[in-house]
């Protein structure tokens, strides 16, 4: 046998293959965002050739930076304000309904329970026309622009706030309500004082989802915007990426990169402090 | 385990519980199936039985985690049947401990009080001799995750004892530790019990562990109780096959009883006749002959006398402080004895024939089915006086 089969074949050798592949996987989807990030900070216009390390495109540009440029900045917030409403109403509405399906025994609560999870499986195309119709034609009064678009996002990612803390509501079991009831604190006091600190790990990540989420999405947020002042990121992205970009929009893109990546560790952080590190590392792995 | 201060033990006799009739069904089934029982005041009462016999469920309707499907739970001769749990005087004791993992020892310890009439200083001071109480004197700091089993176990008890309940309830609280430390916690348990004076209500599997610490046992088995009653009442003159099979070890052994000889029932096991003096004596037909190992005598071959029967050793088991003989009888049963290591006992090779002794004030005939008549008796007059919830 020669050395290189015997090699192949020692059993107790390291693994080569399978980190080799995931190594090759890595680079493919890291190296594109890492060369996308890496223009935002070209002193030239282009895209492609790199000319010097500068932050023109950030603020230094008096014209066309992002701090300066109103479309961007104003797409920037826009984004932002979304992302932030999308998370103070999904997220307390997703944990009550959670609780909710919970203890809803009995007939009707299977096929909630399905039409539950119908958001995630839906093709975001099929829900953006379905929802831009329903604001033309039902809530009018409502019209398209900021709560069009609040409502759209809120819609899909209150079943990954369901789905999320519900899955913590099983693993924690009866048992701790059932403890609290028994040392005499009425239903108000078990959710405040026993469930909702159970649950905050849950409650947290899938804030930080709904956070990712609002940021990530085209779709909807397209199909019920409203004037240019609704337009986000990822709409302008999508806009002016085939017409004559400069690398503002690189720009742009990173920071928001930056802002998600930002809310994960922090999430991340204030997990491990408050759970005391028990499965951190789950939460993180929930991550999109 | 240092005997409580005066404040802790209940001078006054209450806690006592009477369940009437108590039914629960989950779908068709009924888990606990019209039982009657009385738990007197600032007793050790342990419901033991099978897994599924209903045990646990009765616990958790008495601590009102379970809505009876019907019938009355009187704590103290209030019915506290539809009373939610927080307002009711009983504490428990979860098999999981369900220590609440993001508070601390003493935090756990003082759950409860928040709820109950006092001070934050009195709070502190209660905290403090309900730890000193299970020895954990010292952890009012520590994370339930950092505790072991066994300290898990005594910060549940605190937790429950803190609040000066009536009744104890305590769920499997053994079931999770392991056979050292299970010895130790059941005398523990037991000890606390009497200094307190509280009435303890605990759920186990283990017969062995409803044997030695109760004062008052109740076998169930399929959402009834088979019998209830002082342990050692219970382990002597078990009423049912059932109670005789689960509570100790006995020898059953089915025969034909078939008449009356002065104060005893004569049985016939294949072609010989036994006498026995205990038990069902007005049975007729076929019945199990049941008789403690302990009371089987192994005498040499031909030693004659009523209840004695031919036999061979088929199996020996040296049990250290005990001998188990196994001895196939001529008619095919098998009837083990344990002969005591006290160096007096002839010992009887594999293989060798001997006669057994079965001493007729030692045998209790036992019905093959419990008799319909018991039943009736436990649950017409209840029936009668229970009006429908």
């Amino acid at each position: 046998m020669s050395p290189v089969i015997a090699w192949l074949r020692n059993p107790w050798g390291k693994a080569r293959f399978l980190p080799l592949i995931t190594l090759i996987y890595i680079i493919w989807s890291v190296v594109p965002v890492i060369i996308a990030i890496l223009f935002a900070f070209n002193d030239g216009r282009s895209r492609t050739a790199w000319e010097g390390f500068s932050l023109r495109w950030f603020w230094t540009d008096q014209t066309l930076s992002v701090f300066h440029d109103d479309a961007l900045q104003s797409a920037l917030k826009h984004t932002l304000v979304l992302a932030l409403i999308s998370v103070l109403i999904a997220t307390p509405l997703g944990v009550t309904l959670a609780l909710g399906l919970q203890r809803w025994r009995g007939r009707g609560s299977g096929t909630v329970n399905v039409l539950m999870l119908l958001p995630l499986v839906t093709p975001e195309i099929v829900m953006g026309v379905a929802l831009l119709l329903l604001f033309l034609q039902i809530f009018n009064q409502i019209g398209l622009g900021t709560t069009a678009q609040a409502i759209g996002q809120i819609t899909f990612s209150l079943s990954y706030v369901v789905v999320m803390v519900r899955g913590r509501l099983v693993s924690i079991g009866p048992e701790y309500e059932e403890a609290a009831a028994d040392l005499g604190a009425p239903p108000t006091q078990v959710l405040w004082r026993v469930l909702l600190p159970l649950l905050s790990p849950a409650i947290l990540a899938s804030a930080a989802v709904v956070f990712a989420l609002s940021i990530d999405d085209f779709v909807v947020t397209q199909y019920l915007s409203g004037d240019a002042s609704t337009t986000t990121v990822s709409m302008l992205l999508y806009a002016s990426a085939r017409g004559a970009p400069t690398p503002a929009l690189n720009a742009l893109a990173t920071i928001s990169l930056a802002i998600t990546l930002g809310t994960l560790a922090l999430v991340f952080i204030v997990y491990r402090r408050f759970a005391g590190g028990e499965d951190a590392a789950a939460v993180a792995g929930l991550e999109v | 385990m240092p005997p409580p201060s005066l404040a802790w033990r209940s001078d006054k006799l209450q806690g006592e519980i009477r369940l009437e009739t108590l039914v629960k069904s989950f779908g068709d089934v009924n888990a606990v199936d019209g039982i009657d029982v009385h738990m007197p005041p600032g007793e050790f009462f342990t419901m033991v039985g099978p897994s599924g016999c209903g045990k646990t469920t009765t616990l958790r309707m008495i601590a009102g985690f379970e809505r009876p499907t019907s019938g009355r739970i009187l704590l103290d001769g209030e019915d506290v049947a539809q009373t939610p749990p927080h307002r009711r005087n009983v504490n428990t004791v979860f098999q999981s401990y369900a220590l609440f993992p993001h508070l601390n020892v003493a935090d756990n310890v003082a759950f409860g009080l928040k709820y109950k009439k006092v001070t934050k200083a009195e709070r502190g001071k209660m905290v403090a001799e309900a730890l000193s109480l299970v020895q954990l004197t010292g952890f009012e700091k520590r994370k339930p995750g950092q505790m072991s089993g066994g300290q898990q176990q005594r910060v549940a008890l605190a937790r429950a004892l803190v609040l000066r309940p009536r009744v104890l309830l305590l769920d499997e609280p053994l079931g999770a530790l392991d056979a050292r430390l299970r010895k130790d916690l059941q005398v523990e348990l037991k000890t606390l019990q009497e200094s307190l004076g509280i009435t303890f209500v605990f759920v186990t599997h283990d017969q062995e562990e409803a044997l030695t610490m109760s004062d008052r046992l109740a076998v169930m088995n399929g959402g009834r109780v088979e019998q209830s009653g002082p342990p050692q009442e219970m382990y002597e003159e078990p009423a049912t096959l059932f109670v005789a099979d689960f509570l100790g070890v006995s020898n059953l052994v089915g025969a034909e009883a078939t008449g009356r000889d002065g104060a005893a029932c004569v049985l016939t096991v294949g072609d010989r006749k036994l006498l026995a003096s205990q038990g069902d004596l007005g049975c007729r037909g076929a019945v199990k002959a049941m008789i403690r190992p302990e009371r089987v005598r192994i005498e040499p071959q031909g030693s004659e006398g009523e209840n004695r029967l031919p036999g061979l050793v088929e199996h020996l088991v040296f049990l250290g402080s005990f001998l188990e003989v196994r001895v196939r009888l001529l008619g095919g049963a098998l009837v083990t004895a344990l002969q005591a290591n006290d160096g007096s006992e002839t010992a009887y090779p594999q293989g060798s024939s001997v006669t057994v002794h079965l001493p007729a004030e030692s045998l209790r005939v036992l019905p093959e089915v419990p008799t319909a008549v018991a039943e009736d008796d436990a649950a017409s007059p209840a029936e009668d006086a229970a009006p429908a919830s």
